[in-house]
């Protein structure tokens, strides 16, 4: 199976500079003993830290139990999904995986599929706690848009949709995706889904300078 | 990922114009339904292989009826 | 499936994200098996006999003087599930956590699920000691020899089979 890579930046939040980073359009190995040996023991230490300064649990990192070589295994040749990583500083820095056989609820697209984002995550090291500074930042704006361009790529038109980590929900209205409200079904995280329109407008935009 | 391979197909009227219909309701190409057609075969075929059932559930109701697929 | 984007583009996009933690999808772990969910429904008892389970995990491993990572790397489980184990009441383990866990401490598979909320113990005596239990043992740093005879005691319990059925 050959992997495209393609050459991405991220910016290095302590300098303000750009990391030069690859995205690739799987989940290999290389990438899951990165999540064993180097996402798993770092995570540890951000929850012994939280525990020990008596933090609630709903504010702890809300994907601390996901198990990705057991994630990536259970879809294993199955052309239905796909994995997605980010790599920079000779490190994986997010992961995603994603399935293609489901389809839109929102009112102006129901039943057409989409690309659905089943899990979205990024390297402990990402993301702020307790007032120490991310690494770097770019890498869940990076795999979204990996996943719309594979949306793209597949005939379905840039649609998306995903379930938010409740900490992640302004992010997704920030870019521009339909709030469809919390799913019962689904732990009552929010759903969010993207249209064509809005996944056009997201390539579109030169963002923040 | 990898280069595209072409297959012609030999389909009836009756396959064409569910492929037609298809293709304008779910608004992807013919090709990209019957990529999603092999997609959901391949997972269902799957997951009855590990023993799993696949059932369609009345959403009113919340009655249960197997789909027997083999 | 390759992305054509400029430099500027993409930093426009790392800086829009400001602080937000980004991530999607199910908080569960996957796949989620129909038994787990009835047996949450049965919070209260369960609850109890959890506090205890969570208690227990801590102290045996204490006494063999592991700390997670330790414990984690010889029962082959992840330390930060450990962690919520020992700290959090509402968490429901893994099964094939606790079978690791009844494994490395050796004591029955089953008395450990029902302790851990997985299983339905049919006996209120037990419930009882889990209680009793619970009540004895603190979070302090070294084990105490009253948490020493709290936990043999305890061990003992979780060694004895499940009282017959009756019809």
């Amino acid at each position: 199976m050959t992997v495209d890579i393609s050459i991405i930046y991220l910016l290095d939040v302590a300098t303000g500079d750009s990391v030069e980073a690859e995205l690739r359009d799987a989940i290999e190995q290389a990438q899951l003993d990165d999540w064993h040996t180097k996402w798993q023991p770092a995570l540890l230490a951000v929850l012994q830290e939280l525990a020990r300064k008596g933090v609630p649990m709903s504010q702890w990192p809300q994907s601390w139990h996901w198990n990705w070589a057991q994630k990536t295994a259970r879809v294993q040749g199955l052309l239905a999904f796909r994995g997605f990583s980010v790599a920079a500083l000779g490190e994986t820095q997010g992961l995603a995986q994603v399935d293609l056989t489901k389809t839109c609820r929102e009112s102006n697209q129901r039943g057409k599929p989409f690309v659905y984002l089943e899990y979205l995550e990024v390297a402990p090291w990402n993301r702020p706690k307790l007032g120490a500074a991310p690494r770097l930042r770019g890498v869940g704006s990076a795999l979204i848009t990996a996943a719309i361009a594979l949306s793209e790529d597949e005939g379905f038109k840039g649609r998306l949709g995903l379930h938010s980590l409740p900490q992640a929900d302004d992010f997704y209205r920030k870019i521009g995706m339909t709030d469809l409200g919390q799913d019962v079904a689904y732990q009552n995280l929010r759903y969010f889904e993207m249209t064509s329109e809005q996944a056009r407008a997201f390539f579109e935009k030169e963002g923040e300078r | 990922m990898t280069g595209k391979r072409t297959m012609t197909l030999n389909l009836t009227d009756a396959e064409m114009r569910v492929l037609d219909e298809l293709s304008a309701r779910k608004d992807i190409t013919k090709t990209a339904v019957l990529r999603q057609a092999l997609r959901l075969y391949q997972t269902i075929d799957a997951r009855i292989e590990k023993g799993e059932k696949l059932l369609f559930e009345n959403d009113t109701t919340k009655e249960k009826a197997e789909l027997m697929l083999l | 499936m390759k992305l054509e984007r400029s430099k500027e583009w993409w930093m426009g996009r790392a800086r829009r994200e400001g602080d937000a933690v980004i991530g999607a999808g199910l908080l569960a772990f996957d796949p989620v098996p129909d038994e787990r969910q009835t047996t949450t429904a049965q919070v209260p008892a369960v609850e109890e006999t959890r506090i205890a389970f969570g208690k227990f995990v801590n102290l045996m491993r204490r006494r063999r003087g592991f700390s997670m990572e330790r414990l984690a790397e010889v029962a082959d489980l992840d330390a930060s599930e450990l962690l919520v184990i020992e700290d959090d009441v509402h968490y429901v383990p893994e099964p094939r956590t606790v079978f690791k866990l009844a494994q490395t401490f050796e004591v029955s598979q089953r008395r450990l699920m029902q302790l851990a909320g997985l299983a339905a113990a049919n006996d209120a005596g037990f419930r009882q000691e889990a209680v009793r239990f619970a009540a004895r043992s603190e979070a302090v740093q070294k084990l105490t020899p009253e948490e020493n005879s709290a936990l043999e005691a305890f061990v003992a319990v979780l060694s004895e089979q499940d009282p017959k059925r009756v019809k």
